[in-house]
């Protein structure tokens, strides 16, 4: 049984004509003790099946520990979102509901390379000196969450400092219990800096400048 | 069950300088999306500015059950996504952006989001509303900690523990509902002597065990030190004050517009609603208003979407006889 509809998957498939150089979703998973990792295959499968610029690369998050290590990967299931080069974008948790919307915008985003930042935005980017890494907490039932996650994924394919994730709040209660998270999406920055909501980029990047200070 | 849910725009965003269009529609909701179906079957060079929440309220709404065409009720996210989808079909273009400022004073008017600045022959507004806060203390400190506006969002940080809806209206009594499913008690706490609510989600509500009703009381503080403890009320009748225990508050006490950006441009009234004559026209030709944001009394999905129609065929009407 499909996960994505007749629908969605015409839909996606003319989304995914439009990109210009192939994309892996490099997915971690394992075979028991985890909730969404066989639905989280089959979705990365079934985009894989959609277009032909998608590669799927499955791999067991035990067996394969060296692979998880060298992407930095510490939790499953994983979706790392690799294009040319890795940019740090990364999805843990299955991207179901509104996220699947922020994991087509990272493959176009990771495909080309290139970001809608604005100019002043990048210009913070360029002058990072230290590693940021951005967590963003979610439901996948949040409509505003997937442009708190758009944003933090474009800033890691703008800059080779920071990495960014889609952390999905259920599947990780240890971590939402951990960063405090009783409403989403709740951006983490560097483990010191919280934002709560969907808050404009110019505020984002504030946010960023604080962590890093 | 899993679903996978859709908003995507096709196209990059264009250089920051280019981009006149015939119309650009501000808001992704009911109103601004009915402007662009008719916009778009009308052939006519639309932009669509979606803002946060691309498809608009009922994306933030469990279910839909007052929307001719669908007997057994629709799914806010769903409706919103056919909205999108409908609109796009047309052949209008849509971006996930916000404006942040606007020029009226001269034709073409000036849009700027962050980031880009377009122009447009035309405009309709319609950015909706947004929740209305309590103001009360403790209420920003716990805002997205405690607090929220947005049960879908965040209700399953509730599992087995009790929150306080606050509200009487519609809104309170389906948000309260749906967060049933986590939370073992949820009470409502509302400023009259009965619920405002349609009468069929009030009998529902009052059949459902884990929902619990304090009448006659406002909310006056949100209380804890690092997480939310509870709720000091004070009840309108009698003045005692009290301490209802708490895990989370869920803020419905209605909706206010948006309209700060267009004060001193557009006429508002003294609740900062756009005033807008029969046909959706504002006091500046060429700039029309639709939906929640000029609506002080109805405030519903039909009548955004009908205000919305209205908007786009005068913008129609405007076009043919002022084409630059």
């Amino acid at each position: 049984m499909p996960l994505l509809n007749e629908e969605i998957r015409r839909e996606v498939a003319k989304f995914l004509e439009g990109i210009p150089r192939p994309v892996r979703l490099v997915m971690f998973t394992q075979e028991f003790e985890c909730e969404y990792c066989a639905d989280t295959r089959q979705l990365v499968e079934e985009l894989a099946e959609i277009s032909d610029r998608i590669v799927a690369e499955i791999y067991d998050f035990q067996a394969d520990r060296a692979k998880a290590e060298e992407l930095g990967i510490d939790k499953i299931p994983a979706i790392a979102v690799i294009g040319e080069q890795d940019y740090g974008v990364r999805f843990y948790g299955i991207p179901s509901g509104y996220e699947f919307t922020s994991l087509l915008y990272a493959i176009r985003y990771v495909s080309e390379g290139k970001t809608e930042l604005s100019d002043a935005t990048l210009k913070v980017l360029e002058g990072l000196t230290e590693p940021v890494h951005i967590q963003v907490f979610v439901t996948p039932t949040c409509p505003y969450c997937p442009q708190a996650v758009t944003l933090a994924h474009q800033m890691a394919v703008a800059s080779p400092m920071v990495r960014a994730d889609m952390v999905e709040a259920t599947e990780f209660p240890h971590l939402a219990y951990k960063y405090q998270v009783m409403g989403v999406p709740r951006t983490v920055i560097n483990e010191k800096v919280h934002i709560e909501g969907a808050v404009p980029e110019s505020y984002m990047v504030a946010k960023l400048q604080e962590a890093v200070r | 069950m899993l679903d996978f849910k859709l908003s995507l725009q096709r196209e990059p965003r264009p250089a920051a300088t280019e981009g006149l269009y015939d119309l650009i529609i501000l808001g992704g909701g009911p109103a601004g999306l009915t402007a662009a179906i008719y916009a778009g079957r009308a052939r006519i060079h639309t932009l669509v500015l979606v803002g946060p929440l691309p498809g608009g309220q009922p994306a933030n709404t469990d279910l839909v059950e007052n929307f001719p065409g669908f007997p057994e009720g629709i799914e806010g996210q769903e409706l919103a996504r056919r909205f999108l989808a409908q609109a796009e079909r047309f052949g209008v273009e849509m971006r996930y952006e916000s404006a942040t400022g606007v020029d009226f004073s001269t034709r073409p008017f000036v849009i700027r989001t962050h980031g880009a600045t377009y122009r447009a022959r035309s405009v309709i507004v319609a950015l909706g509303a947004v929740p209305r806060r309590l103001g009360v203390p403790g209420e920003d400190k716990f805002f997205g900690r405690g607090v929220s506006t947005c049960a879908t969002c965040d209700g399953y940080f509730y599992r087995d523990k009790r929150v306080v809806v606050v509200g009487g209206g519609d809104s309170a009594i389906i948000e309260g509902l749906y967060l049933t499913r986590f939370a073992r008690e949820v009470i409502v706490v509302h400023r009259r002597d009965q619920l405002r609510a349609t009468r069929i989600y009030q009998d529902r509500a009052f059949a459902n065990p884990k929902m619990r009703f304090v009448f006659n009381t406002v909310v006056e503080e949100i209380l804890g030190e690092k997480t939310v403890t509870g709720v000091r009320v004070r009840n309108v009748k009698t003045g005692e004050t009290s301490i209802l225990e708490a895990d989370g508050v869920f803020i419905y006490i209605g909706m206010e517009p948006q309209t700060e950006m267009f004060r001193g441009q557009l006429e508002l009234d003294e609740r900062g609603y756009i005033v807008t004559d029969r046909r959706q026209h504002t006091n500046i030709p060429g700039v029309f208003a639709a939906g929640d944001i000029q609506d002080p009394y109805y405030r519903q999905l039909v009548v955004a979407a009908g205000t919305g129609a209205i908007a786009a065929m005068e913008v129609e009407r405007f076009l043919e006889m002022y084409p630059d």
